[in-house]
This record gives C-alpha cells, sequence and structure tokens, in this order.
C-alpha cells in the first residue's frame, strides 16, 4: 500500500473570536488557575503504598480526556491504584474514575454507572473510537490487568478485553506490566490499532528493597529485565490479532513508560516512539504498515547527546517551531535533564535540551506526563510537564524533591523555550506528587486546559485563563473511510500573517496522558488544509 | 644550698621563657606561618619563619614548617629531610604525623600515608590535622562513613582548614548532594583562593543547583589561579568548556576544550567532549578526528565505550559514511547502558 499524499477539507471547522492581522499580537502570559475545589471532583490518586516502597508504587496516574457521551463536552476519566500486593480495588479510594462534565464547570462521578471502577493495579489509559462507531472507547493498561471497555453510547461500558484480545499478555502467556498505550491505525486501513508499552519484570517475589529502613527509596530499573511492547491489529470485526512478533515490535525488549505518535519522516505512516526508563529509547519506524525497524540509534534519539540514557518517562511528539516536523520532549528525573529532540527533517533528530533553554531548567525537575501544546494561542507550541520525584522519600537526602510543582515553559518563537512557571499562576505553584496529565479544552473557550493526577492529593484542574485575545480555530476530525477518530491526520494552517503551523491528531496516552483531538491555533485562518493517508476521506 | 639553688633556677626559668620551652614566646607567630602554608601564602610563611629561626634556632615547630614550606615548593627531597627531622625531635605530636603524612600522601606514597595517618589520630584524637588527613585517607580506603565522621569532627574543631573542607565537600559531590558540597567548596576555596579544584568543583556543584552566574564567577576564578605547580587543574578547562557549551557559547566552549586537549592529551573525556561541540558546530570532520582519538585513548575520564560508539554513530551518518556509520550504530545497540546506583 502505497501512501498518497491526499489533502481535504476538514469536516468541522469552528472559527471563534475576533480576527487580528497578526500573529501573537496579543499574545498573552501564560496562566492557569486550579478549579478542582469546586469542580465536584474529588479523585485522589491512591498508590496503595508499602513501607518498602515497592516500585510499583511510583507509577500509576493515567489521565483521560474523551467526550463519552458526544455532548461536545470533554469528561474526565482517572485510573488509579489498588492494595499491595493484593491488588484489589478495595473500597472507593481505589476505583477508577470517569467524570462528567456539566458543562457549567462541575463534574459529576459517572463511575459506577460506567461501570468503569476496574480491577487490578491500573495505569494508563488510552481513548479512542476503536470500532468506529462513533463513540470513544477506553484502553486501559495495568500491572496485572489491561482492560478494553466499550463504549455502549448509554452512558455505560462494556468489559470487552478478552473477546477482543487485548489483554497484555505476551504470545509466551505471561501478563506484561503495561505502562502506556497508544491507538493509531499503522497500516492505514481505516481501523485504530493499538500499541502497548510494557515495563519491566517486575513481580513481589522479585521485588528488591532499596534505600535503608525508615528511609526506602524506588529502586533502579537497571536491576530488573525489560518487557517487549506489544502491537494489536484491528481486525474490524471487534477483534484484534497479536502482531508484535510479525511487525518486528517485540523483537526489541525496552523499559517503556511513555509512547509517542507521529509521522516523523512524512511519508504516509505512522511511526512510534517509547521512552524507555534507563535503557535506550525506541523510534519504531514504519515500514508501509507492514512491519518496524527500530531506528532509535540511527536517528539519534536513543541516548541523551552524552550517549548515555536518562529515566525517560512521558513523551509528546509534535511540531514545536512550525516547520511541520514532529519533535520530541521527553521527561526524565532531577539530575538528569528533560531532552528535547529536534526533528531535522533527514531522518536524524538533533539533542537541544541546552540549545533551546530548557537544559538547566529541568535539571532540578523529576517529570511524567508531558505535552506540546500551544497555551497562549500565538501561533507556537510550548511545553508542559507533570513533575514529582519517583520516590516518596526522595526528600530525606535534601537533593531531591518528591512534591513538585509542574512546569510551563514558553515558545520564545526562535527555538527556544522560557521557564514561565512561576508567573503562571497559583494552580502552577502547587507542589504535589504529580503523575498524568491530559489537554484538552474543558470549557470550550478556546484554550488549551490541563488535568493532572497527583498521589496523595486532589488531581488538579487546570483551566487555561491565559490573556491574550489571539482567536483560535478548532478542527474536529471526523473519518469516513479513514478511522472515525480521524487520528493520524495531520493538519497544516496558514494564517494571514503567513504564519504555517502543523499538527496532528493523536489520542496517544503518552506517560499516562491522553491528548484529545481537537487543535487551537492563535490568528486568523487564511486556509487549512487536512491530509490523510490513502483510502482516507 | 641545694634548695636555694633550685630556687635560683626557677626564677631564671621564668625570667627567661626559652630557657625552659625552645619555643615560647613564638607560639602567635608560629600560628601565623601554620595559617599562611595552610592558605598557600608561601611568602609570608618563609619569612616570617625566616626571623623566627634566628630567635629559636631549637624551635622544633620551624622545623616542622620549614619541612612544609618546602613541600608547597616542590623540594621534596628537602621536605623529606625536614620531616624526619622534626618526627625524630617529637615522635609524639600528632600534627607533625599528620603533615608528613598528607607530605606521602602527595607523593602518592599511600601506605606510609596511611600509617602515619592513624598513628597521628591515635596519638591526639583531637588534633584536626590528625583527624583531616585520617578521614580523607578513609574515605579513600571506600570507608565513607568513618571518613566523613572523622572530617565533619576535624572542621568542627578548626573550620578554617580548607583540604579538610575540600574534602568533606567530595563526599556530598559524589553523594549528588550539591547543596551541601557548594558549602563546603566554597569555604575552600574562600580559605584557600589558589586552591583551583575548590573553584572548580565549587562551579560543578553551583551549575546543579541552578546559580548558574555563581558557576560562571567560580570557573572565571579558578582559571585566574590554575597555573603549573601544586594546586594545577587539568579539568578546568575541561568542566568549563562543558559548561559554556550548555549555555550556547559555542566559541569560547571551544577555546577551552582546546585547551583541555592540550593539557589532557591522554584523557578520553576531552577528546569527547570537544568531538561532541564539533557536531554541534557542524565540523563533521574535526569531529570525526576528535572522536577517533578519543576511541583510542585508554584513559576514559569516565566516557564509556558506549558513548564513544554512539558518537560515532552521529559523526559518520554525518559524513555520509553508511559503512562505518552502521558499525557503530550496531555497537551502540549491542552494548548495554551502565548499571546506575541501586536506588533513585
Amino acid at each position: 500500500m502505497t501512501p498518497r499524499k491526499l489533502f481535504a477539507v476538514a469536516l468541522v471547522v469552528a472559527l471563534a473570536a475576533p480576527l487580528r492581522t497578526l500573529w501573537g499580537s496579543d499574545a498573552g502570559r501564560i496562566q492557569f488557575e486550579n478549579r478542582q475545589e469546586n469542580s465536584g471532583i474529588s479523585f485522589v490518586l491512591d498508590n496503595g503504598t508499602l513501607p518498602d516502597k515497592p516500585m510499583i508504587d511510583g507509577i500509576p496516574g493515567g489521565v483521560a480526556l474523551l467526550d463519552y457521551d458526544n455532548d461536545g463536552y470533554l469528561d474526565i476519566f482517572f485510573t488509579n491504584g489498588a492494595t499491595l500486593p493484593g491488588l484489589a480495588k478495595e473500597g472507593d479510594k481505589f476505583s477508577n474514575r470517569l467524570y462528567h462534565n456539566n458543562h457549567d464547570g462541575t463534574f459529576t462521578d459517572v463511575t459506577d454507572r460506567a461501570g468503569l471502577r476496574g480491577e487490578g493495579y491500573s495505569v494508563g489509559a488510552a481513548a479512542a473510537d476503536y470500532d468506529n462507531d462513533g463513540r470513544t472507547d477506553l484502553y486501559i493498561t495495568g500491572f496485572d490487568r489491561n482492560f478494553l471497555y466499550h463504549n455502549n453510547g448509554d452512558g455505560t461500558f462494556a468489559d470487552v478485553t478478552v473477546k477482543a484480545g487485548v489483554t497484555g499478555v505476551s504470545s509466551a502467556g505471561k501478563k506484561l506490566w503495561g505502562i502506556s498505550a497508544a491507538w493509531l491505525d499503522y497500516d492505514n486501513d481505516g481501523k485504530l490499532d493499538l500499541f502497548v508499552a510494557n515495563y519491566l519484570d517486575w513481580s513481589f517475589a522479585t521485588s528488591r528493597v532499596c534505600g535503608s529502613p525508615g528511609k526506602r527509596l524506588s529502586c533502579s530499573p537497571t536491576f530488573y529485565k525489560g518487557e517487549p511492547n506489544i502491537l494489536y491489529h484491528n481486525n474490524g470485526n471487534g477483534t484484534f490479532t497479536d502482531v508484535s512478533e510479525i511487525t518486528g515490535i517485540s523483537r526489541n525488549i525496552g523499559k517503556g513508560m511513555g509512547v509517542a505518535i507521529a509521522d516523523y519522516n512524512d511519508d504516509g505512516w505512522m511511526d512510534i516512539f517509547v521512552a524507555n526508563d534507563n535503557d535506550r529509547n525506541f523510534l519504531f519506524k514504519n515500514r508501509g504498515g507492514k512491519a518496524f525497524d527500530e531506528v532509535g540509534v540511527e536517528s539519534f534519539v536513543a541516548y541523551t547527546d552524552s550517549g548515555l540514557p536518562v529515566s525517560s518517562m512521558g513523551v509528546d511528539f509534535r511540531d514545536w517551531n512550525n516547520d511541520g516536523k514532529p519533535s520530541l520532549i521527553v521527561t526524565a528525573l532531577g539530575g538528569e535533564v528533560y531532552p528535547l529532540f529536534r526533528n531535522e527533517g533527514n531522518g536524524f533528530f538533533s539533542y537541544e535540551s541546552y540549545k533551546a533553554g530548557i537544559g538547566f531548567r529541568s535539571l532540578k525537575m523529576s517529570g511524567w506526563g508531558a505535552g506540546i501544546q500551544d497555551f497562549d494561542n500565538d501561533g507556537y507550541k510550548d511545553l508542559f510537564t507533570a513533575n514529582s520525584h519517583v520516590s516518596e522519600n526522595a526528600d530525606l537526602d535534601g537533593q531531591q524533591h518528591y512534591r513538585q510543582a509542574n512546569a510551563v515553559f514558553r515558545n520564545m518563537h526562535d527555538g527556544t523555550f522560557q521557564d514561565v512557571s512561576g508567573d503562571a499562576g497559583p494552580g502552577m505553584q502547587i507542589r504535589a506528587a504529580h503523575r498524568g496529565c491530559a489537554f484538552g479544552d474543558l470549557n470550550n473557550d478556546g484554550k488549551i486546559d490541563v488535568v493532572v493526577s497527583a498521589i496523595g492529593s486532589p488531581a488538579e484542574l487546570l483551566y487555561n485563563t491565559s490573556t491574550g485575545g489571539n482567536h483560535w480555530i478548532l478542527i474536529k476530525t471526523v473519518g469516513v473511510k479513514s478511522n472515525r477518530d480521524g487520528i493520524g491526520t495531520r493538519i497544516k494552517v496558514i494564517t494571514a500573517s503567513g504564519l504555517v503551523q502543523y499538527n496532528h491528531v493523536t489520542t496517544t496516552l503518552r506517560q499516562l496522558e491522553v491528548t484529545r483531538v481537537r487543535m487551537i491555533h492563535g490568528s486568523t485562518l487564511d486556509w487549512a488544509r487536512i491530509r490523510l493517508s490513502e483510502k482516507s476521506t | 644550698m641545694r634548695t636555694a639553688f633550685t630556687s635560683l633556677l626557677l626564677a631564671v626559668c621564668a625570667a627567661w621563657p626559652a630557657l625552659a620551652e625552645p619555643c615560647t614566646g613564638a607560639e602567635a607567630q608560629l600560628a601565623q606561618v601554620a595559617k599562611a602554608l595552610t592558605v598557600n601564602a608561601l611568602d609570608i610563611a618563609e619569612n616570617m619563619l625566616r626571623t623566627l629561626i634566628a630567635s629559636y634556632p631549637d624551635c622544633p615547630e620551624i622545623v616542622l614548617h620549614q619541612a612544609r614550606l618546602a613541600q608547597a615548593k616542590g623540594n621534596i627531597g628537602e621536605a623529606t629531610e625536614l620531616y624526619y627531622r622534626y618526627t625524630d625531635k617529637d615522635p609524639d605530636d600528632s600534627r607533625g604525623l599528620a603533615y608528613f603524612g598528607r607530605f606521602f600522601l602527595e607523593q602518592r606514597d599511600y601506605m606510609r600515608a596511611d600509617a602515619l595517618s592513624s598513628a597521628a589520630a591515635d596519638k591526639n584524637p583531637d588534633d584536626p590535622a590528625a583527624l583531616a588527613l585520617r578521614g580523607q585517607i578513609l574515605l579513600m580506603k571506600g570507608q565513607s562513613p568513618e571518613g566523613q565522621n572523622l572530617l565533619e569532627k576535624a572542621i568542627k574543631l578548626e573550620p578554617n582548614d580548607p583540604e579538610a573542607q575540600f574534602q568533606l565537600g567530595t563526599i556530598y559531590d559524589k553523594a549528588k548532594a550539591a547543596a551541601q558540597a557548594v558549602e563546603h567548596f566554597r569555604k575552600a576555596a574562600t580559605l584557600n583562593p589558589l586552591d583551583v579544584r575548590a573553584w572548580d568543583y565549587l562551579a560543578l556543584n553551583l551549575e546543579l543547583v541552578g546559580d548558574l552566574d555563581g558557576t560562571e564567577q567560580a570557573y572565571q576564578k579558578g582559571l585566574q589561579v590554575n597555573q603549573a605547580g601544586r594546586y594545577h587543574d587539568a579539568f578546568l578547562d575541561y568542566n568549563y568548556g562543558r559548561f559554556l557549551a550548555k549555555r550556547n557559547d559555542l566559541t569560547r566552549s571551544k577555546r577551552h576544550l582546546d585547551r583541555a586537549v592540550e593539557s589532557a592529551p591522554r584523557l578520553r573525556a576531552v577528546w569527547y567532549e570537544r568531538a561532541k561541540l564539533d557536531m554541534r558546530m557542524q565540523n563533521y570532520q574535526q569531529a570525526r578526528a576528535d572522536a577517533e582519538k578519543a576511541a583510542a585513548c585508554t584513559q576514559t575520564g569516565g566516557v564509556i565505550d558506549l558513548q564513544i560508539y554512539s558518537l560515532l554513530s552521529q559523526v559518520y551518518a554525518r559524513l555520509g559514511d553508511t559503512a562505518l556509520a552502521q558499525k557503530y550504530t550496531d555497537l551502540t545497540r549491542e552494548t548495554p547502558p551502565p548499571v546506575r546506583g541501586e536506588q533513585r
């Protein structure tokens, strides 16, 4: 199947706010306001931690934004932990949660009605309409159980995991520790396939205890073997086939945390990046929808410029400098630096953390979820990271901090970013054990909001209250021959000023997070075009 | 008669202290000499010693300081002879043993340094010089908690010992406790501004705590005093060059990495770092030359094979040499990343 470069108009295009002639002319400060307190959302992520701090307890906290009832407003789903070592969701405190958006800033907990309390130790979530029925479904990764919930269209979901064949069990019969998942149509057949990033060969039986009594710390993943990732091909009849082996995916053993999807080489086939914890990252280059070549080393994204791995966790894969080439941000632990890999467009990426100005700033941060989003609608995408150290007792040595404030880096339009977290409002100063984050416009005001989960603290609803009057466009892609969500669609927007912006549609769960299929850009719209893959309309 | 004579002798001794103790009356000046030697103010120490010798020719402590002066000036034979002379005269003086032990340490005679440091600490467990040296030796022997304990005790007794401050700083540096390391390296550098190592380590740790202006200043101060001799630091240009590269000052970074390559040409790390800079500056031919040099070095300076393979794969890919790029790509894939600390 040879991809053609097809262009089509967006099926739904909405314009809002007065037109302005110059991009960025009224770009204001990036501001966030945490409105959790009056939102009706009381979710507190519970990792079920034990005194010995087994490494499972640092990992949970996926967040997904999805409009499960198609009312035009994003709803919120949180994954949750379980008892340890029992892995049971005993009582309400370990339940996964679905909150319905009431359109007025409040939410209603509809978990029980939806049938989404879950089982076992849940980690990540990825939302997409896998069966093209117009309703968003939900995939949950976990340590002991993965789940595929089919959206019944009446506010309820059905567990179809076993029937669909997406249990997260390897071909060798072992349930792998699923962390992240991403929906993508890797073979451009119009049906969404599923990629699951798996972490370590760890169990309570093999669990080490690290640190000293009273100061237990999370053990390094270097003590454990990695796991293969899984790629499920969508058969189009409600079932999936594990194609990990025939596509070459499972030949590469890593320690997967985050996964992000983009067509990095502009060949019309979606590629996959996996952030591996203390191991080399993977870049799976899609070979015509039939197989993948792992080219992380060749593309210079396997390691940082020091030739060594970092504790890669969250990741996003988007064009931040408006050159049409998706680039990468990866979060890591304190003492390391968040790697920023710029896509050169020639198959190579260059490591630009310091060049872009986030090197020194991120040195003291530990990050989980990450996003490349335009928060101030100035036409250039900014960076957001959900921060916290992995070890609850990290503060005991005085150098690291378990509870950290999130960070936002403003795009300065010249390839550099400025850390504006300190001026981004009280919502950005909350020190907590942040984990997953998800991006979307919760109140349909044209600004990207952020929802962040935190261990032991209420989830944060960071409404974007950035000043500035640049207008925006929201494009909702609806595939007819392609997957109905239009995942993989590449959108190019040219404004009257000549500013060109690119984005692509994903529901990638990037280390516990989901990006919603909305695009917001600053400035006046001159024209927009949407490129779909072959057979897509 | 006998009683009368004894009384007379005591009276004379009281009136002329030098008769009773050969150093009596010189204590304050000797302390100043010791301080001058500690902070490497050799001219001051030498002048004072010259005066003291004339007035107190039999004061053994003068011999000890002469030994330290000779050591600081690099007169190894003279220093050795003087240290032996002093310890023969006063074998129970823990300070003498400690300074002699530090002399052996500088000469990389670790066994004698170990023995003397142990003896010094045994003689006087409250002598800060003895405790500082013993602490340092224990650190080198891998007995970190004990070493740290002795160094902390030494600093409590004598907070103005720059070497003890420096050694304690290295403990925090290794533990990645940058804030505490900064505290001790700053004291060490302030007490002995000629100690380039202290400025270098101070700069490295200031960078980790995010004080970039302080980092720059520390490097500048280190560069001002980085001369051949006792405190020469071959890594200063290397570290500063790396810092400048992170600050995107590539031209100045190049200048310092060039100097680093000149001063430590057998060290893999300096060639490696310059090759990385060459890559950033898109000077791929030079990057190849430097990276290959790095690969050939046996003194790694902490740069492991995986890093070299990864760099060479990039260099040859940029140069379009697909065969060599593939070779080093394969080696990069086959080489496992290092096992890091047990916890995080």
